[in-house]
């Protein structure tokens, strides 16, 4: 339990330190909101704001870490000591976490704050979409840390899993006035689920199919990068 | 007491025989050397020791473990340091000390062990600004924090400029005289002779000689470690 506290605080740090993640992860959400400020629909965008932070984070940092910690043999050195390699893997994501919560909290801050948003409807229904969103967001993560050897690509891959999905999503820019081909390839994308039952909970009534749909994709993606995930 | 045990150990990588029929034992308070030339199944041998590797066929046994199934226990009770294995760029010394010591049950006082190791001035250094001989500093260091019972010590001194290596072997040297038992592995034969109570020479996968530095110097009737290591391999072939 202490490793897993030390571990989870000392990857914490690390991300906070990576001025890629500081950035998009926190002050970036904060930005675009300002931006369209002046729109009213900004309930709408709030919620596609935190799916976004946890796509940047989930998505294309975490794999990135974890093929540099495969390539730079840090997982090795791990394999040494009485820590198992399951509590870094937890801990990469209680920092992911920790610091999607950071981002959310300052973009939640400036757009009910700021700009009069309208507090969530069901913060209980928020919650639970934020931690399925997030537990999503990093199996996919997995998936392509297992997939993909090199740190270099593992990085790029995520990237452009990451890029388009967070626009064809409608997480950074609404999906209304995307051209009906767009409208349907969002359709079939894991992320757009996560901004619906974010969405659904901050302003509308929650349903159960987004919130069944993202459980089906964790599953599904652990079962397969733990399948596929080689430690060296 | 005989802390390490290794009985027939086989290791092979495809057709590639790494290592090939190795035995030996390493009692409790011994320095013990293992040395040979790049390829000669030295990282192999120690692989299987700490559980990082499975062997093919053979028995170990480290501080009465098995440590292909042990792993983790025995974890708790050996520090090592392995020729590759990293840190992240943004970790610093003092952080990473810190996180060590909370992975085991009984770690030394990490700040002390940061101090004997010279550490103290680049505490706050990360890993990614260190220069290699520092790094490698920062390594050794990791490797006790844990308050080892056994060490297992991958390419010790490489890297180091002279005066590092002469520090170091002074700290091994304080490690021996604490009861900690090492394993050194090293291309080094100055470094074995000075440190090593006994040595293990390797050549292609097998143990070509075995005996404290002096008795294998005497049986080859030569003036160092490195000669007779040279006449050793002579015979090997």
């Amino acid at each position: 339990m202490k490793a897993f506290a030390h571990l989870s605080a000392t990857e914490l740090r690390l991300l906070a330190r990576d001025p890629g993640s500081l950035f998009f992860m926190v002050a970036f959400p904060s930005m675009l909101l300002m931006l369209n400020g002046g729109s009213n629909q900004l309930e709408i965008r709030v919620p596609g704001y935190l799916a976004m932070i946890l796509a940047i984070g989930g998505i294309t940092a975490l794999p990135a870490t974890l093929a540099t910690y495969r390539e730079r043999k840090v997982l090795r050195r791990l394999a040494t000591t009485p820590v198992s390699p399951f509590v870094l893997l937890t801990a990469q994501i209680v920092a992911q976490l920790s610091m999607a919560l950071a981002g959310a909290a300052i973009v939640m801050g400036v757009g009910m704050i700021g700009f009069g948003v309208d507090p969530p409807a069901h913060p209980a229904w928020l919650a639970l979409a934020f931690v399925l969103s997030a537990l999503m967001c990093y199996a996919i993560g997995f998936v392509i840390a297992a997939v993909v050897p090199r740190a270099r690509t593992a990085e790029l891959i995520g990237l452009l899993v990451m890029f388009p999905m967070i626009f064809l999503a409608g997480a950074a820019i609404p999906r209304q006035g995307m051209p009906e081909t767009m409208h349907r390839i969002g359709d079939y994308l894991p992320l757009t689920h996560a901004v619906t039952a974010l969405r659904e909970s901050w302003s509308d009534a929650p349903t159960l199919p987004p919130l069944l749909i993202l459980s089906g994709i964790i599953v599904l993606g652990t079962a397969l990068a733990a399948a596929l995930f080689r430690w060296e | 007491m005989t802390v390490i045990e290794v009985e027939d150990l086989r290791k092979n990588y495809g057709n590639t025989r790494a290592v090939d029929g190795v035995s030996f034992t390493v009692e409790r308070g011994e320095t013990f050397g293992v040395l040979g030339h790049n390829g000669a199944g030295k990282t192999t041998t120690v692989e299987c020791l700490v559980g990082l590797r499975k062997p093919d066929s053979g028995t170990i046994r480290v501080l009465g473990e098995n440590p292909a199934r042990r792993r983790r226990a025995l974890a708790q009770r050996t520090g090592v340091q392995l020729q590759q294995g990293e840190l992240p760029d943004r970790l610093r010394v003092a952080e990473a000390m810190r996180l060590f010591a909370a992975f085991y049950d009984r770690p030394d006082d990490w700040r002390a062990v940061l101090e004997r190791w010279g550490l103290g001035p680049i505490a706050n250094k990360a890993f990614g600004d260190l220069s290699g001989g520092q790094q490698q500093r920062l390594k050794l260091a990791m490797a006790l924090v844990g308050g080892p019972e056994l060490v297992v010590l991958d390419e010790l001194t490489t890297g180091l400029d002279p005066v590092a290596r002469r520090e170091t072997w002074t700290l091994i040297g304080d490690l021996k005289a604490s009861g900690t038992t090492a394993v050194l592995v090293s291309h080094f034969m100055d470094e074995a002779e000075e440190l090593c109570d006994r040595v293990a020479v390797f050549g292609n996968g097998r143990i070509i000689a075995l005996g404290s530095p002096r008795e294998l110097i005497g049986r080859t009737g030569t003036g160092s470690l490195e000669e007779a290591y040279f006449a050793l391999l002579g015979e090997g072939r």
